[in-house]
């Protein structure tokens, strides 16, 4: 089977780098900080794949890298270096290196084929304007041209995600965290997108409503068999969520495998601790 | 000292009578440089291009885009009519036209057929126009964007990457509020498929005449800065969707209470003393012609 996103050395310096730690940043022993320059690695030499209907995780302490490495697919931080495929289906398309095409190009892209929900709802949803008009912006980037019907596919999506329909043309300002979040998924998947992106969707919701988003999630899943990356530093997420998991430091990845092998038998000391510490 | 005896002074260098300025007021450079503007913004249709607005002696925000637009091309043989409202007899557009006049001397004209090069503010002339003539106009805003995203840095953002769906969510959101565009005048349009354009703020019955028009379109704002144009034989529409069309104003059952005109766009008016509520084509002009012949 042919991978649906392809990330090769993806690299993402914050800062101008100095002899000490160019190109790829200072060495993983030393952290992620150069201490002569004070260039922060955000994301270094990140190597991954995820496959049509797969789900991967992504785990690791705040500060090592992970929303980086979100924002980075969905093209909202310029990458240093690196490459990213997204492979649309299609045997003869040519096959594009995402980070080398125009900004026009990369947004087409990624109104088409990219979901994104973030940890708070203010970055990805407009709180002003109705919650139906939100689904609406995102369709309306991808070229739906007709009031009807995009509303009927916004009515249809707030209802999958358990929003009452009636409360449609009210912004999602009025809404609780939990509501905020499901209106951000509904918008996510509104372009049918090959890639979802979460970044972590639960952190901040109670443990009633984060049970309710999983669930909400993991069946949308089963039933759409939309690619996700998910990101979190909740292990129970992961575990509940995700196929494969890498597991990041530093802007690196410091382990990778399938989700149960790397929860149960961590081989990294880093990972080890990071499964000890769960309480 | 008035305009004219200004004009007519000694030259400041003491030699010899006649105007301190060069033909049509703007120094040569200005010109050019207005010129070559102008050409890049007919290269690139609906797309704002930035030019180093001179000072004039009218305000800015009063026309002064429009005006350097207009002597920048002026030619002697030029005939000229200027418009504020489809007014040739108001203020703004008097007081242009006698600038003009004065600092080129050109023959003035209120007749659309027969000029060259028309400026106005917030109107396309009703008579159909032709590829002889220009239509300068004057800009306020040529941001059709700032409605959405008040900073400039990110719309040239958004105009680069053709990221309007705001744009078209302002139009969604007036729909699901008001159960229509609610949009009045300065209605957004796509121009040549690519730009969205400000066509600055003329009713939305003129903004059919500018689609693939004979006529060359030339925009100026001189506050902000901007020259952008539409060239002849350019598709420029409407922001629409397919179940909510972009219409026109809607005159039916009225007319001209002068020349009698169904066709034309009215502007109504309060009679002072019977209060009675009257009609008159916005188009002086137009009307004064039908009313002669």
């Amino acid at each position: 089977m042919k991978p649906l996103l392809e990330i090769h050395g993806l690299t993402k310096l914050f800062g101008s780098g100095c002899g000490h730690c160019l190109p790829g940043g200072v060495s993983p022993e030393e952290g992620n900080r150069c201490g002569r320059c004070g260039t922060v690695v955000g994301c270094g030499d990140v190597s991954l794949m995820v496959y049509p209907g797969e789900v991967l995780g992504v785990v690791g302490e705040s500060g090592s890298g992970k929303s980086t490495l979100v924002r980075l697919i969905h093209f909202e931080l310029d990458a240093t270096a690196g490459e990213i495929y997204l492979n649309n289906g299609k045997e003869d398309a040519a096959r594009e290196n995402l980070l080398m095409q125009s900004p026009f190009r990369r947004r087409q892209i990624r109104s088409r084929h990219m979901g994104i929900v973030y940890q708070n709802p203010w970055l990805g949803l407009r709180m002003q304007v109705s919650s139906g008009g939100n689904i609406a912006e995102k369709l309306l980037a991808a070229g739906w041209r007709n009031v009807s019907e995009i509303r009927k596919r916004a009515a249809f999506l707030l209802e999958r995600t358990e929003i009452p329909v009636n409360r449609m043309d009210e912004p999602p300002a009025n809404f609780s965290g939990g509501m905020q979040q499901r209106v951000q998924i509904a918008k996510a998947l509104s372009n049918n997108p090959q890639v979802l992106l979460l970044d972590e969707v639960t952190t901040g919701l109670d443990l009633s409503v984060q049970a309710r988003v999983l669930d909400l999630i993991r069946n949308l899943q089963r039933e759409l068999a939309v690619a996700m990356i998910v990101v979190s530093h909740d292990l129970g997420v992961i575990r509940l969520l995700c196929q494969r998991t890498i597991v990041m430091r530093h802007g690196r990845v410091v382990e990778s495998g399938l989700t149960d092998q790397v929860l149960e038998d961590p081989r990294h000391e880093y990972t080890q601790l990071l499964v000890s510490s769960q309480l | 000292m008035n305009l004219r005896e200004w004009m007519g002074r000694k030259k400041r260098d003491g030699c010899g009578n006649g105007p301190d300025y060069s033909f049509a007021f703007l120094d040569d450079v200005s010109k050019r440089e207005i010129r070559r503007k102008i050409l890049k913004a007919v290269a690139i249709p609906g797309y704002q291009v930035p030019f180093g607005s001179r000072e004039l002696p009218i305000a800015r925000g009063w026309g002064t885009g429009g005006l350097q637009v207009t002597l920048s091309l002026v030619l002697p043989e030029d005939i000229l009519k200027v418009i504020d409202q489809g007014c040739d007899g108001s203020v703004n557009a008097v007081n242009i036209k006698r600038f003009i006049q004065a600092v080129t001397g050109v023959r003035l004209t209120t007749d659309t057929g027969e000029a060259t090069l028309i400026q106005t503010r917030h109107r396309v002339p009703e008579e159909p126009m032709t590829d002889a003539q220009i239509l300068i106009l004057q800009v306020p805003y040529p941001e059709a964007l700032r409605e959405v995203e008040p900073s400039e840095r990110v719309t040239r953002r958004m105009h680069a990457e053709a990221d309007y769906s705001r744009m078209w969510l302002y139009l969604y959101e007036d729909i699901v509020k008001f159960d229509e565009i609610t949009i009045g005048y300065r209605y957004p349009v796509t121009v040549n498929g690519r730009y969205i354009m400000d066509p600055s703020p003329i009713p939305r019955w003129d903004i059919p005449k500018l689609h693939m028009a004979e006529t060359l379109f030339l925009f100026g704002a001189g506050r902000e800065k901007r020259i952008y144009a539409v060239p002849p034989h350019t598709p420029v529409v409407p922001l629409e969707f397919e179940d909510f069309r972009f219409r026109v104003e809607n005159f039916e059952g009225k007319a001209c209470a002068r020349c009698g005109a169904t066709d034309t766009y009215l502007d109504e008016i309060i009679d002072d003393a019977t209060g009675r509520r009257l009609f008159f084509c916005s188009d002086t002009g137009f009307c004064d012609k039908r009313c002669g012949e």
